[in-house]
């Protein structure tokens, strides 16, 4: 009985008891087979043995075991293929202060190609009409301001613009120029007059800070940079590295693509 | 004497009974573990995540020096050659990005870049991955014209590929995502045949 199983107490007697009855063997005491009790060395019926009543306990555990791993596998593939896809959107409205124009001034994220200074309801602009051609964003860190014509052109394409006002100290300004030089999508520029110290833009979606240390940064880039995109797959190489305030006109456009092909 | 009688057959049961356990459990180990990994997406903080995100970045300066070439280099053979890895770096891009989607995750990540690579700290400067070029060497071939533009691109894309490779060699080594492995191997093969033809045009143009 050192034999250890699983169910072996339960499973062993059952098996010991019938196979090893002396009086089990065939046509001794029983030669009319199984279907009279055999009787006793005093004459009382024996009980019959329950062979196959009791629980196999081994078989069931072993099933179940068999079978919890099955709805495991079955359960974490199942979770995997349902798993909800990122929420950029529901990610950047929880950050605290960030302002939706989006839900607010659907109207006034208008995507029409237009020439000339164009007039935003937002300041800095977060979307509207805009220049044939985007500011360059591959993470360019404009020491001058930019027309906004050609920044709300970035923002459509997924750009986080990260705006600061002229008076910004220079150490919060590098700052904010080592989370931006050489990120594709992203894009930095001065701006004269803005009402806080530091406002990020990016296609519907603004939020104004008072310093570079403010942790919010990092989230609204994480959340928005290319998530924001109108254009999904559009670049932010090429495109305008001009400063300055005025947007390009058409002769400028034009000429600007002919001397690409010369 | 019962238990003499007895033995052998227990002892056979036992022995069967552990074999066919041994053989589910064997089962269901390979079985299991298959599934989880066809199924089981690639964590935010994975190699293959990583690889997605920053070889995206790496390929959209390779975007922005190849149109520069295919524009306006002088030579007809890297104006093809700026083209041709244009157009094929845009579209890796975009797959990119479709595995992050894919496997539910941001494009974005707040761990710094490279990250997800052994040394990666050493390997990034700022934002800059291995082998791409710095802002101020990306004005000077927006701002060349005529075979300078060619000089110059053919010198920055062969240390951008360079580079390129150092990052897939780290992403082999850390996934066995079938997608990434797949792509990150064609563009190891592609790129060094890209070397090759690089090296050859400088010869050809008379740069080296």
């Amino acid at each position: 009985m050192s034999i250890s199983t699983q169910g072996g107490e339960q499973h062993r007697p059952n098996v010991v008891k019938v196979g090893g009855k002396p009086g089990a063997k065939p046509g001794e005491k029983t030669p009319a087979g199984a279907k009279t009790p055999p009787k006793g060395p005093k004459g009382k019926p024996i009980t019959p043995i329950k062979v196959n009543q009791g629980r196999n306990w081994g078989p069931i555990a072993m099933f179940t075991a068999v079978g919890v791993l099955a709805a495991g596998i079955i359960g974490y593939g199942a979770w995997q293929a349902f798993k909800p896809p990122f929420d950029w959107e529901g990610a950047a409205k929880a950050i605290p202060g960030i302002v939706d124009y989006r839900e607010t001034n659907a109207a006034d994220l208008t995507r029409t190609h237009a020439y000339g200074t164009q007039t935003y309801k937002q300041s800095p602009p977060v979307g509207g009409n805009h220049n044939e051609v985007w500011q360059q964003c591959m993470g360019n860190v404009y020491d001058a301001p930019i027309p906004n014509e050609h920044a709300v052109h970035a923002l459509e394409h997924g750009a986080v613009w990260v705006a600061y006002r002229s008076d910004l100290p220079a150490d919060q300004v590098a700052k904010l120029a080592a989370k931006v030089t050489g990120k594709e999508y992203m894009l930095m520029s001065p701006i004269e007059k803005l009402d806080k110290p530091i406002s990020l833009q990016a296609w519907g979606f603004q939020l104004k800070l008072d310093s570079a240390d403010d942790k919010r940064i990092d989230d609204f880039i994480t959340d928005l940079r290319i998530n924001a995109t109108q254009e999904p797959g559009a670049v932010c190489s090429n495109g305008n590295t001009a400063t300055g305030v005025t947007p390009l006109t058409q002769e400028q456009v034009q000429q600007m693509m002919q001397g690409a092909n010369g | 004497m019962t238990e003499e009688t007895t033995s052998p057959s227990r002892w056979r049961q036992v022995g069967i009974a552990g074999l066919v356990a041994l053989l589910l459990g064997v089962a269901i180990g390979f079985v299991g573990t298959h599934l989880v990994q066809r199924s089981g997406l690639p964590a935010d903080d994975s190699a293959a995540a990583g690889f997605a995100r920053d070889m995206s970045s790496h390929h959209a300066q390779a975007v922005a020096m190849g149109m520069i070439a295919a524009d306006r280099a002088a030579s007809p053979a890297v104006r093809s050659l700026g083209g041709d890895i244009a157009m094929t770096q845009q579209a890796q891009i975009g797959m990119m990005r479709q595995w992050l989607r894919d496997w539910k995750l941001n494009v974005n990540s707040p761990a710094k870049p490279m990250a997800w690579m052994p040394d990666g700290d050493s390997a990034v400067q700022g934002n800059l991955m291995p082998g791409m070029a710095t802002p101020e060497e990306m004005t000077a071939l927006e701002k060349a014209t005529g075979p300078e533009v060619d000089r110059l691109f053919l010198q920055m894309m062969i240390k951008h590929h360079l580079g390129g490779i150092h990052m897939v060699d780290a992403v082999l080594s850390e996934t066995d995502q079938g997608d990434v492995t797949w792509l990150a191997g064609t563009m190891k093969s592609g790129q060094q045949g890209e070397i090759a033809a690089m090296q050859s045009l400088q010869k050809t143009l008379g740069f080296s």
